[in-house]
């Protein structure tokens, strides 16, 4: 799986088994927890997600447990696993810099109107921003 | 013991492809069930969420998710087949019938042109919306073809989507009682099948998992514009039988001949389900021939049209056989 297809849901599940192998249920807390309750799999979603993660070689199993009668499958990231959610994080790392700056600069850009547009009411309304946001 | 809660949830799971269940069942249950409280889950069911989760994973497992069995895997490659193909043939007829429509419309004289832009503008507010979208949308099924095959596959299915939608005017019409597109059943729901069905097998099979959209041979706008100049040149060359499946069935015929010829040729390149993919299809072409057909067979003077229409029909029985055969033939030595 390459950066460009990484799936919000992909992702979360690898962050989710970056610090230890977890089963299921222990991935889909985590990943709720992660995302501060943004993303809640399913449980038919995270099978797919898990299966297309198993078939890139990104995670494998880990191992396995029967608890009560029931099964429980460990998960663990790859060395392939690692570093595909390395550069996924580096590539939002890099665009969420890139929209900062952009914020900081068309902050200082917007900064001469900014005393105008919170005069007091009555005052001339200033002059709106041009297509491109500037006031030229 | 079994709680009503985790009998209801495997029969959820039954959704899914056998193989899948023996893999995956104990585990999904495990995780579904984990932190509810046993005493209270009785009196709960499975959300619509979950059973739609599993429902959409049912669909992916039966065409060729990662780890498939052959069959699956096999019914997977054959259904995006038929979506590619069908995107194509629906996008030839609908560009080859646009761009004759404008010729003829802006090169015939004022009457012609008069004629044309009255069916645009000669109606209420509501018919001209819609006379509108019924020229244009289709267009987008040009959009859904080359997105497909560049593999921007959210866009193809948008394309699709919208392309396929003025096949329900008429039914749309019917259900309320506005006889602006009459509502011909015996025509219209074959044509729209041809329409959604592709749109379903687009959507359902060209998944995240699943590999890009290729062409058995040539380059995706090569590839197309032979479909245009093929079905393009049947409504030149035989005008007086070309009704509104002529030029769309006749893509299928040549595209499917031609595809039988390269494939006896190159038989180890040809790639799984493409042939039972073509048959599908064919069937498909081959019912709304018919049924296009069906209203004009004792109509006077509708000879050329019947004749053409009726050499189509029995091409297309005969294409749709032997690619049966082929199909049958794939699936046995694969």
């Amino acid at each position: 799986m390459t950066a460009k297809g990484m799936t919000r849901a992909a992702f979360f599940v690898l962050t989710a088994l970056a610090d230890q192998p977890r089963h299921g249920y222990g991935i889909l807390r985590e990943v709720e927890e992660l995302s501060d309750g943004e993303v809640q799999l399913r449980v038919g979603t995270l099978y797919g997600v898990l299966d297309r993660l198993t078939a890139d070689g990104l995670i494998v199993l880990d191992r396995e447990e029967v608890q009560q009668g029931r099964l429980r499958r460990y998960y663990r990231l790859t060395d392939e696993g690692v570093a595909a959610l390395d550069a996924e994080a580096e590539r939002m790392a890099a665009g969420a810099g890139a929209a900062k700056r952009r914020i900081a600069e068309g902050r200082r850009a917007g900064t001469p109107a900014r005393p105008a547009a919170e005069g007091p009411a009555g005052l001339e309304r200033p002059t709106p921003p041009g297509l491109a946001g500037g006031y030229a | 013991m079994t709680t009503l809660l985790e009998t209801r949830y495997r029969a959820v799971l039954r959704l899914l492809p056998a193989y899948y269940r023996r893999e995956r069942e104990e585990e999904m249950v495990e995780t579904y069930l984990w932190d509810l409280d046993r005493d209270t889950q009785d009196q709960s069911r499975p959300t619509l969420g979950e059973v739609a989760s599993i429902a959409a994973l049912a669909v992916r497992c039966r065409l060729g998710a990662p780890g498939a069995p052959r069959p699956y895997a096999l019914l997977g490659s054959a259904v995006r087949q038929f979506a590619l193909f069908a995107v194509l043939l629906q996008a030839t007829s609908a560009v080859v019938d646009r761009a004759l429509g404008l010729t003829w419309a802006f090169t015939r004289g004022a009457d012609e042109r008069r004629m044309f832009l009255t069916g645009f503008t000669g109606q209420d507010t509501t018919g001209t919306v819609v006379a509108v979208l019924t020229w244009t949308l289709p267009l987008l099924w040009t959009v859904a073809y080359f997105a497909l095959l560049h593999d921007h596959r959210r866009a193809a299915r948008y394309g699709a989507l919208a392309a396929a939608l003025p096949t329900l005017w008429p039914l749309a019409g019917s259900l309320a009682d506005d006889q602006a597109v009459p509502w011909m059943p015996w025509y219209d729901t074959p044509a729209a099948l041809l329409a959604w069905l592709p749109v379903l097998a687009l959507c359902a099979a060209h998944h995240r998992d699943a590999p890009p959209a290729r062409l058995p041979a040539g380059s995706p706008g090569l590839v197309f514009l032979a479909g245009c100049v093929v079905t393009g040149g049947s409504i030149v060359l035989v005008p007086a039988a070309a009704d509104t499946v002529w030029a769309p069935a006749t893509g299928f015929v040549v595209g499917a001949l031609g595809w039988l010829l390269w494939r006896a040729r190159r038989m180890d390149r040809t790639p799984p389900g493409a042939a039972l993919a073509l048959a599908a299809l064919g069937l498909l072409v081959l019912v709304v021939r018919v049924a296009a057909l069906y209203p004009w067979l004792h109509v006077p003077g509708a000879g050329a049209l019947v004749g053409g229409g009726l050499g189509q029909t029995a091409a297309l029985v005969l294409l749709t056989a032997a690619l049966t055969v082929v199909a049958g033939r794939d699936l046995v030595r694969r």
